[in-house]
């Protein structure tokens, strides 16, 4: 349960805002640091916390792009491929990044530790090519450095079981 | 009266009410329909369909002089904005110009039509809201009649999703108004509808448990501007332009919600003409344009197959089918000089009906016993007094108004009123909310004051003193009778009475006291001069000869056993109930629906309905009954139609003096205009062409009138050990409702209880438990909630088929007779 487990970043996020359904994004987010995604668990835990109806949070969940309403995989890499980034390799990164992954644009490895897709401006042309994981941006990236990362990130989730 | 303000549409000046809504001034001012899809007259404008483009200015004046700029020739100068501008969401201020009828205008709205239809599926003649819907009629009116968008682009969704039992959604038919979420979140308060996604992905949801859980769910199908919501009830059942369109009013309700039965010609039916639909009839004073699913969907019993079609006589043990003349002539025989008589109204008796019955009964014996059922509220004689003042109109009420609610669950009891109330709280009335438990009102409330049951007379005493009463310019009390006996409901009643004379809140609109009767015409039968008292007297001390009508007193009510007992009792009903099995004679009436007549409803406005099903086998309507018998009982001469039978009654009946049928069939246009051609504006609910009804007035608004004091004896009843509650539910098994479709069955549920967690011990919430009271058990599903306070359940009433208690009742034991299943 979110409400225990969080008991504390919840109190501190509702001190933040006059009434309880105004925290609700915050709320969401470390519904979904917890789950990874928002199953309709999170979503009916969430709006217990914030004295909402279910429906209100699924929507707001559905609005926003940085919510994911789908499973994801316990890392979630966000290439930038708009212009600026592209001019600097960064579309051929986020293919060839698939392909070593061996996944679908929007797909998660079979072990469940990556999802890769692209997204719209991160705002970091000039570090391009970049992607954000789990919404911590990584810069200067090229295969090389990538695959040390995603050796780096394997062993970290390894240790964290 | 607001000030007035000129504006200029299409050339012409029009005075309108300063800040009134541009599209609502156009329509009612100008007879100028500014085409719409999102915006509606009782909800907030968004601006989202950008169907009501329009050329808008101002007419320009001098900084310094405040004078008109004039032009060459003359005429004044106006400064346009740029662009075209939507009129939803424009005010009106003077001097305003508005062009609705230009180039650029109709352009812009040829492009939305266009852009609307890029993804609409071209199904309308297999769609239920084909030929009253509002994209359809605004596309012939206003489309291109092309498209430059490939048609295989089109978006492909589901089409039938069930939003819950009760509604349908067709994603594909959706255009993306936001009427149906903004009404349950604007005016319901159940936001259980929302968007999900976006852009071309955009779609409606709920995900609530149960889905689309509220008591008003239909109502979004009557705004939605197309086919995309719509009714279970009312699916592939016929196309708009076959039915007659029959005004009436609810059945359930003390609201007196105006209603339009749909009807038509059915083959299924064997032939006769049958209500097809429910739809709300505009009413701004009683229920603007809105009703509950109960009165919309609670219209099968009118046509169920267990209506009585043929009169019955006991024969022995058994009830016989007999022709009408010979159980007419097996009552007459029965009726003996001296003889003791009692009659039991139920709630949805008409008041010409309730006229003949008293007329009946007092021919019989002048001392006849004249009963109301259900007999758990009384003070229909203190509404007469200081009930609601004439032009009361929840519309009317914001800041300045205090709404107080005493000891009911009004969103279960009375759900017109609820929505009224809460939708006045949003425009700044403050409501005060009490009771003894928490109900959905107090999430409205300016504050709750809980007392303990027993004790809701000193809460209402002790209101002198509370600042929203002092200081309300206009106050209203709303009165139900939650776990109370009749005794103590009677002082409640004086309680609020005695508090709304003692701060002169009496005699004017807006002000005085409500009742929230247990039906449709509880009112009227007090009029008429029947009484809860004389029910409690009558089962004391049971009549020989007993008239029940419209009711089923012994198969709801555990208090009514004992009628059984009187030597000859005649019922009126519309089924064979479990009165009807302890009868003599039962005679065949007809629901409301097949006959015409007059409630009074709460708030004392008398409103007719009109026969609109045809008669079902040969049962009568209940006055013409009780006349037939009396008839033949000394020659008396009795009425032959309705409007005489009223005649009769207002001539008698002092608050009715001076009405008539054709002063309560009187309609005048009211804002908004709603129904008729326009059905994008204000959706399908129907424009009231059967009457707006006349409220007689209290006697505190006779000129010069000193109201009497209420004495209360504030006696407080504490109750010792457990005790059951009952409550009311909008969906239960009464009379009526029991005879719903499978639609609503499903809605009302098994029998539950609810228990607090202090007094489930051992008690599992979902277990089945056996509660005892006087002896007999009642079977129900366990809810452990605080919703119930300590030492008390809920139980609600008519859940099952079993009588039970309607006063509060000390429960002897509670057994757990199953574990809940999964434990």
């Amino acid at each position: 349960m979110l409400i225990e487990k969080y008991a504390d970043r919840i109190e501190k996020t509702f001190s933040k805002y006059p009434d309880k359904r105004s925290a609700v994004m915050p709320v969401l987010y470390i519904a979904q640091e917890e789950y990874g995604w928002l199953p309709d668990e999170a979503i009916n835990e969430v709006a217990d916390i914030c004295d909402m109806d279910p429906t209100q949070v699924r929507s707001i969940a559905g609005f926003y792009t940085m919510y994911s309403e789908k499973p994801k995989g316990k890392y979630w890499l966000q290439v930038c491929t708009d212009l600026p980034c592209a001019l600097r390799g960064a579309d051929k990164f986020h293919k060839e990044l698939k392909e070593y992954l061996g996944v679908e644009e929007g797909g998660t490895t079979d072990d469940g530790m990556f999802t890769v897709e692209h997204v719209m401006c991160l705002a970091a042309c000039d570090k391009a090519p970049m992607l954000q994981c789990n919404f911590h941006y990584v810069e200067n990236l090229d295969m090389d450095k990538m695959k040390a990362l995603l050796d780096e990130w394997r062993a970290e989730a390894k240790e964290d079981k | 009266m607001s000030e007035l303000v000129t504006i200029y549409i299409d050339g012409q000046p029009y005075e309108v009410p300063k800040g009134a809504n541009l599209v609502d001034v156009a329509k009612f001012y100008a007879d100028n329909g500014i085409p719409v899809f999102c915006y509606h007259p009782k909800m907030e404008p968004v601006g989202m369909c950008r169907m009501c483009l329009v050329e808008l200015g101002t007419i320009m004046r001098d900084r310094d002089s405040g004078e008109v700029i004039t032009g060459e020739n003359g005429e004044p100068q106006v400064r346009w904005f740029p662009k075209l501008q939507t009129a939803c969401t424009t005010t009106v201020t003077d001097g305003m110009v508005v062009r609705t009828n230009t180039d650029a205008v109709i352009e812009a709205r040829d492009d939305m039509i266009e852009f609307l239809l890029t993804s609409h599926p071209l199904d309308c003649p297999i769609c239920d809201k084909g030929g009253e819907c509002p994209l359809q009629n605004l596309t012939m009116a206003h489309g291109p009649g092309r498209s430059v968008f490939y048609w295989e682009d089109k978006v492909r969704l589901a089409k039938h999703v069930p939003l819950g039992e009760l509604i349908y959604l067709d994603r594909e038919r959706c255009i993306q108004c936001a009427r149906c979420t903004r009404f349950q979140d604007e005016i319901v308060g159940d936001d259980v509808l929302a968007f999900h996604e976006r852009g071309r992905e955009l779609q409606i949801i709920t995900v609530s448990d149960p889905p689309f859980d509220t008591y008003f769910s239909g109502n979004t199908t009557d705004i939605c501007p197309v086919g995309a919501l719509t009714t279970a009830d009312f699916r592939f059942e016929a196309r708009p332009w076959e039915l007659k369109d029959i005004a009436s009013l609810d059945v359930y309700g003390p609201e007196g919600a105006n209603i339009s039965l749909s009807t038509r010609l059915d083959r299924d039916a064997g032939g006769i003409v049958i209500i097809k639909r429910v739809m709300p009839r505009q009413n701004e004073a009683v229920n603007e344009i809105w009703i509950s699913d109960k009165t919309r969907f609670g219209h099968h019993h009118t046509r169920a197959a267990e209506r009585l079609t043929k009169p019955k006589v006991r024969v022995g043990d058994r009830l016989v089918e007999a022709e009408w003349d010979h159980a007419l002539e097996v009552i007459r025989k029965h009726i003996k000089p001296n003889v003791s008589v009692g009659a039991i109204a139920g709630p949805t008796l008409s008041n010409e009906d309730l006229w003949e019955l008293r007329k009946l009964a007092q021919a019989v014996n002048a001392g006849a016993k004249l009963s109301i059922y259900p007999a758990t509220m009384t003070g229909g004689d203190i509404i007469a007094q200081v009930g609601v003042g004439v032009g009361t109109n929840f519309k009317d009420m914001g800041s300045g108004t205090t709404i107080v609610v005493v000891a009911s669950d009004i969103e279960e009891e009375a759900p017109i009123w609820y929505l009224r109330t809460k939708v006045a709280g949003d425009r700044g009335a403050k409501i005060l909310v009490l009771n003894a438990r928490e109900t959905r009102l107090d999430h409205y409330a300016a504050d709750s004051i809980r007392y303990d049951y027993g004790a809701a007379v000193s809460a209402v005493n002790d209101l002198a003193k509370h600042e929203a009463v002092t200081n309300a310019e206009n106050l209203v009390l709303i009165c139900g009778a939650e776990g109370m006996t009749l005794e103590q409901h009677g002082e409640l009643m004086n309680a609020c009475a005695n508090l709304l004379v003692s701060t002169g809140h009496v005699g004017r609109p807006n002000n005085g006291l409500l009742a929230v009767w247990e039906g449709a015409n509880v009112q009227g039968a007090f009029d008429v001069g029947f009484s809860t008292e004389a029910t409690a007297e009558m089962m004391a001390k049971v009549p020989d000869l007993l008239f029940i009508a419209g009711c089923d007193p012994i198969g709801e009510s555990a208090e009514a056993a004992g009628l059984s007992k009187a030597k000859f009792i005649v019922v009126n009903s519309l089924f064979d109930t479990p009165t009807t099995a302890v009868a003599d004679v039962v005679l065949p009436s007809q629901s409301f629906a097949e006959r015409d007549g007059t409630f009074t409803s709460g708030e004392r406005r008398v409103q007719r309905f009109y026969p609109a099903q045809g008669v079902i086998g040969q049962s009568q309507t209940d006055w013409r009954i009780f006349a037939s018998i009396r008839n033949g009982l000394n020659g008396s001469a009795v009425q032959r139609l309705t409007a005489g039978v009223f005649k009769e009654l207002a001539g008698e009946i002092a608050a009715y003096e001076g009405l008539t049928y054709p002063a309560l069939a009187v309609v005048e246009r009211q804002f908004p205009d709603v129904g008729g051609d326009d059905l994008y504006y204000g959706g399908t609910a129907y424009q009231n062409n059967g009457g707006l009804g006349v409220q007689y007035p209290a006697t505190s608004e006779a000129e010069g009138a000193k109201p009497s004091k209420f004495a209360t004896k504030g006696k407080k009843t504490s109750y010792k050990g457990l005790t059951a509650i009952p409550v009311n539910r909008l969906y239960d098994r009464g009379y009526l409702f029991k005879y719903s479709d499978e639609l609503m069955q499903q809605r009302i549920g098994e029998p539950f209880v609810v228990i607090n967690p202090a007094d489930a011990a051992n008690i599992a919430g979902g277990s089945r438990v056996g509660v005892t009271i006087d002896g007999v058990q009642y079977e129900a599903l366990a809810v452990v909630s605080e919703d119930a306070p300590k030492g008390f359940v809920l139980m609600p009433k008519r859940l099952t088929s079993q009588p039970g208690p309607f006063a509060p009742a000390a429960i002897e034991t509670i057994e757990v007779i199953a574990e809940p299943v999964g434990a």
